[in-house]
């Protein structure tokens, strides 16, 4: 998993963004509510005034407003809201929308057979696959509910005997969003059940036996049988009974030895992680040994993306530039290295041992050793003394987890008595205020190691899988929760299959954000890269490639250039003022790595959630509300 | 009241045999009790590029005044259900206002003293009579005890005990007119609107609607309703408004309207051959003109609902008979309904001679 600048982003950092306050959600959230009002002013006061005259079409829209205020905000009965939910409820309920749960079941028993239990990341391809097909169907079924209902009260004229009672637009509005919501969670909760089970049950297997045990010492080493195209090795001390085998596919296994020497061979276990990570501060050095801002870039993944995080300020131009943040390598052989700076590090956090993951890559120039694997080091030092334990060697193991963990205690030569002693990693490596640094160097010259700041970080807890499963589904709730409220909204003043369509755009808008940033950023620094989209188009015709100058000449040029301009910075601005999907969908992807999706990340979502469940519910009640509901 | 008494029928109340007290009531409306009243009120449909389509409603000027049932009437697209969608807020007027109870008919606050039934039932059918019920009890914030009262007299009144754990999409057209009839007096209301409050019913359902219709009238509530039944329109409003293409042609008092000014009636029963020639004979003596002197006939709806009652009461005779008018046996369960003698004083004639 690579995470992006923002996903370090405590909540707070979110909202306000110290020292780029233009970059702030609170100001992206002001401006869209202010937008919303001036622009909802606007058109309510044109369309009223084409119904009553320019004269009295302002104290239309200006009664509107009293009546927001003075009588439908306060008047708003929690019990009527409940009411018309209940029935938005019973009503998806009676249309038999649970038989999406038993699709979902279904495709579970079918993704039985095509999921591959042999695979190098079993656990990552059940998970995704699992959160995936709940996202894509619960996002489908939301929008059908919720764009279908209310036009087809509207026809069915089922709405005058609702609005012909003391019912409000406000409780309308509310009533349903709340109904379909419920309808989701209800659907929710036993898909998540089902996906829990399906991972469990999938990753679970068997070692029959031992094909190989040697006692040396007391001391048995030995390999279990392959299975599932994997098999352990494992280690049982003199004395013991007991004993682990090594991780392979992210999992291990306890091996028992009995008292007529056979052996049992237990349940995988220690595949479905939730690490706590803690990361560190990075800072890279080149060969000759001086800082630098990156490492260096061994391809071309960094030069799109990540402009989402820039917020306002990169669409009004202030912030330029992608903020992708990809794998920057260190040279083997030289003096360059990544060193990590870690905070916080203290005997409470770490009682017994300090345990840290590497998750790194490594970039080769030539072929070398394919058998051995690109060598690295890890140095542990104290920023403050100096100090540093011997350099740790270890072998890149790429695309996965690397487990590992730092002693409390390492033996010390002192050089003065010339005797070992047996010292405390916190009284000399760790300094007063809880810094520690860890230096990463490549050891093989001409071989490259990349990393990012979330390839190595200290894991001082760890949370249960089924906790981040459920903060995994969490986060579909939340966007199940925004496009129903899109769906509501755009229902109240379009017709179903039209409302089903706008709210279906705006979400593949809101997916497509970033490839509409990096579009205008191309177009801003005049980057040729296929361009808007009459150029592509025109490119497509003439099969031109992407990176050359468009070959059309003079004012027809012109033309296409300043069309292709227009459409893409409209793009851009409702694609900023879109809810960003893809970020909620990706908390699938921490699920998936074995970490604890952030505490943060997840409050961001839920706080711009219903940010925008609040502008979709002052839309839809003015146009409710404005709407001749028997016309 | 007068069932088998002579009476000279040029008295204002033919048609409204309620008892006087409500008469009383209604004539003395002043301004305070106008529940209803629109000013100039006009509605011009448009489609969807502001073109006019229709001019549905032109400068509409009634008041309904508090306790009296106002009947709307006129032919398809006249304009009465645009003017009820007016008055509920449904639509908004192009020009004009109507004022219910004295506020803006857009404001939701109304609504609280209204029941509506609209043209056709539109309720969910996904629910049973009890949900719909409930629900819309739910509607008016009423408490769990006072909805589960109110549910229980409306599925009584209406008739539908046996039948509420039904949904609503098994029911007959009938039986979903009376669950849209309950809905409408879920919240006790002041003013009632009912839009065609008597099609798809049968004819015991008319008469039940009649009744219904009266007997809320005498609780003091306010009804407008708009139909296309005269009949019903007659037996039941006290003042109409006659609508068409969109234009007031005619308002006013029931009796008033249909009394025939210059022609007498006179109902009698037990005449004899020589009785009826000596009132032939003081009629040509004044100078008059007898128009028409014979034995009345029973109504089609009379005629059914005698059938009917005499079904329920011995279920299996068939009923055979010669003329309706040798039927005496019909006529007294009739007169034993006191339904049926408050709603109409032409059920009683049945039977009786005319002279």
């Amino acid at each position: 998993m690579n995470l992006q600048p923002d996903d370090f982003w405590t909540f707070s950092e979110w909202l306000f963004r110290p020292g780029a306050f233009l970059e702030s959600a609170f100001l992206q959230g002001v401006v869209l509510i202010v937008l919303a009002i001036v622009l909802g002013l606007l058109v309510g006061y044109v369309i009223s005034a084409a119904r009553y005259g320019p004269g009295e079409g302002f104290y239309a829209v200006a009664r509107a407003i009293r009546d927001l205020l003075r009588t439908d905000l306060p008047g708003t009965s929690p019990s009527r809201i409940v009411a018309l939910a209940r029935l938005a409820f019973k009503e998806a309920i009676r249309r038999r929308v649970l038989f999406v749960v038993g699709l979902f079941v279904v495709i579970l028993l079918l993704a039985g057979w095509f999921l591959n239990p042999e695979s190098d990341d079993p656990a990552r391809l059940y998970i995704s696959f699992v959160l995936t097909a709940t996202n894509y169907l619960v996002l489908a079924l939301a929008l059908f509910i919720s764009a279908f209902s209310l036009p087809q009260d509207i026809e069915n004229r089922t709405i005058y005997t609702i609005v012909t009672k003391p019912v409000r637009a406000t409780e309308i509005v509310l009533g349903r969003m709340l109904g379909f919501v419920a309808v989701g969670t209800v659907m929710l909760i036993p898909m998540g059940l089902a996906s829990y089970i399906f991972v469990d049950r999938g990753l679970d297997h068997t070692h029959y036996g031992v094909v190989e045990a040697n006692e040396i010492d007391g001391r048995i080493v030995g390999k279990t049988d392959r299975v599932r195209k994997h098999q352990h090795t494992f280690t049982i001390e003199a004395g013991e009974t007991q004993g682990l085998t090594n991780f392979v596919r992210g999992h291990r296994h306890v091996v028992t030895r009995h008292d007529d020497g056979s052996f049992t061979i237990g349940p995988p276990t220690g595949q479905l992680r939730a690490r706590i990570p803690s990361y560190g501060e990075i800072q890279f050095y080149d060969r000759n040994g001086d800082p630098k801002d990156s490492g260096i870039d061994v391809g071309a993944e960094r030069l799109a993306g990540g402009y989402g995080s820039a917020g306002i300020s990169r669409l009004i131009g202030v912030a330029k530039g992608n903020r992708k943040l990809e794998h920057s390598y260190v040279e083997g052989g030289t003096l360059g290295m990544a060193e990590f700076t870690f905070d916080d590090v203290t005997r409470q956090r770490f009682p017994d041992k300090i345990p840290f993951d590497l998750s790194i890559r490594a970039y080769r120039s030539f072929k070398g050793d394919i058998e051995s694997g690109i060598r690295g080091s890890l140095t542990f030092k104290n920023p403050d003394t100096g100090f540093s334990l011997t350099p740790k060697q270890f072998t890149v193991e790429e695309y996965q987890i690397d487990e590992r963990e730092l002693p409390l205690t390492f033996e010390w030569l002192n050089k003065e008595t010339g005797e070992v002693e047996t010292r405390n990693v916190f009284d000399h490596v760790v300094t007063e205020d809880g810094r520690m640094q860890i230096l990463l160097k490549c050891l093989d010259s001409s071989q490259y190691l990349g990393v990012t700041k979330s390839g190595l970080y200290l894991r001082p807890a760890e949370s249960s899988f089924a906790w981040n499963l459920t903060k995994a589904y969490g986060s579909i709730w939340l966007q199940m929760t925004m496009i129903i409220a899109f769906g509501v909204m755009f229902s109240t003043f379009l017709s179903g299959p039209v409302a089903m369509v706008a709210t279906a755009v705006c979400v593949l808008l809101g997916f497509s954000a970033e490839s509409i940033y990096d579009t205008r950023h191309f177009i801003d620094s005049n980057i040729e890269r296929g361009g808007g989209p009459i150029e592509s188009l025109v490119r497509l015709v003439k099969q031109d490639a992407m990176t050359t100058q468009l070959d059309v000449e003079g004012v027809a040029n012109t033309l296409i250039k300043s069309a292709d301009a227009v459409i893409v910075y409209t793009m851009d601005a409702v694609a900023t003022a879109l809810p960003n999907l893809p970020r909620m969908v990706s908390t699938a992807e921490y699920a998936a790595s074995g970490i604890d999706i952030f505490n943060a990340v997840l409050a961001r979502h839920t706080v711009a959630t219903f940010g925008y469940c609040l502008l979709a519910f002052l839309i839809s009640y003015f146009f409710l509300k404005a709407r001749e509901i028997a016309a | 009241m007068d069932t088998d008494s002579t009476a000279v029928a040029d008295s204002a109340d033919e048609n409204t045999p309620a008892g006087a007290a409500p008469v009383a009531a209604r004539s003395s409306a002043t301004g305070s009790d106008v529940v209803i009243e629109t000013r100039n009120l006009s509605k011009i449909y448009k489609d969807f590029w502001g073109r006019k389509k229709v001019h549905a409603l032109k400068s509409l000027d009634i008041e309904v005044r508090k306790g009296e049932i106002f009947g709307l009437l006129g032919p398809n697209g006249s304009g009465k259900s645009t003017t009820i969608k007016l008055i509920l807020g449904l639509l908004f007027p192009t020009s004009g206002r109507v004022l219910v109870f004295d506020k803006d008919a857009t404001e939701t606050k109304k609504n609280e003293q209204i029941g509506y039934l609209p043209e056709e039932s539109y309720l969910y059918q996904f629910l049973n009579a009890e949900e719909t019920l409930d629900f819309y009890g739910r509607l008016f914030d009423m408490s769990g005890r006072q909805r589960k009262q109110r549910v229980e007299e409306l599925l009584t009144l209406v008739g539908l005990q046996g039948a509420r754990h039904r949904q609503l999409r098994e029911y007959s057209k009938g039986m979903r007119r009376r669950v849209g009839l309950a809905q409408a007096l879920i919240n006790d209301p002041d003013l009632i609107l009912l839009d065609e409050p008597t099609t798809g019913l049968d004819p015991i359902g008319i008469r039940e609607m009649k009744d219904l219709i009266l007997a809320l009238r005498d609780q003091g509530k306010t009804i407008l309703l708009c139909s296309h039944q005269l009949g019903d329109v007659q037996d039941v409003c006290d003042r109409v408004a006659i609508l068409h293409q969109g234009e007031l042609k005619e308002l006013g008092r029931v009796t008033d309207l249909l009394k025939v000014q210059d022609v007498t009636e006179v109902h009698a029963s037990g005449l004899s051959e020589e009785a009826k020639n000596e009132i032939r004979e003081v009629i040509a003596r004044h100078g008059a003109d007898l128009k028409s002197m014979d034995n009345p006939t029973a109504t089609m709806e009379d005629l059914f609902l005698n059938i009917v009652r005499e079904s329920e009461a011995r279920p299996g005779a068939r009923r055979v008979s010669a003329t309706a008018s040798e039927e005496p046996a019909a006529d007294e369960p009739a007169a034993d309904e006191p339904a049926a003698d408050a709603s109409a004083a032409d059920g009683s004639q049945a039977g009786s001679d005319k002279s």
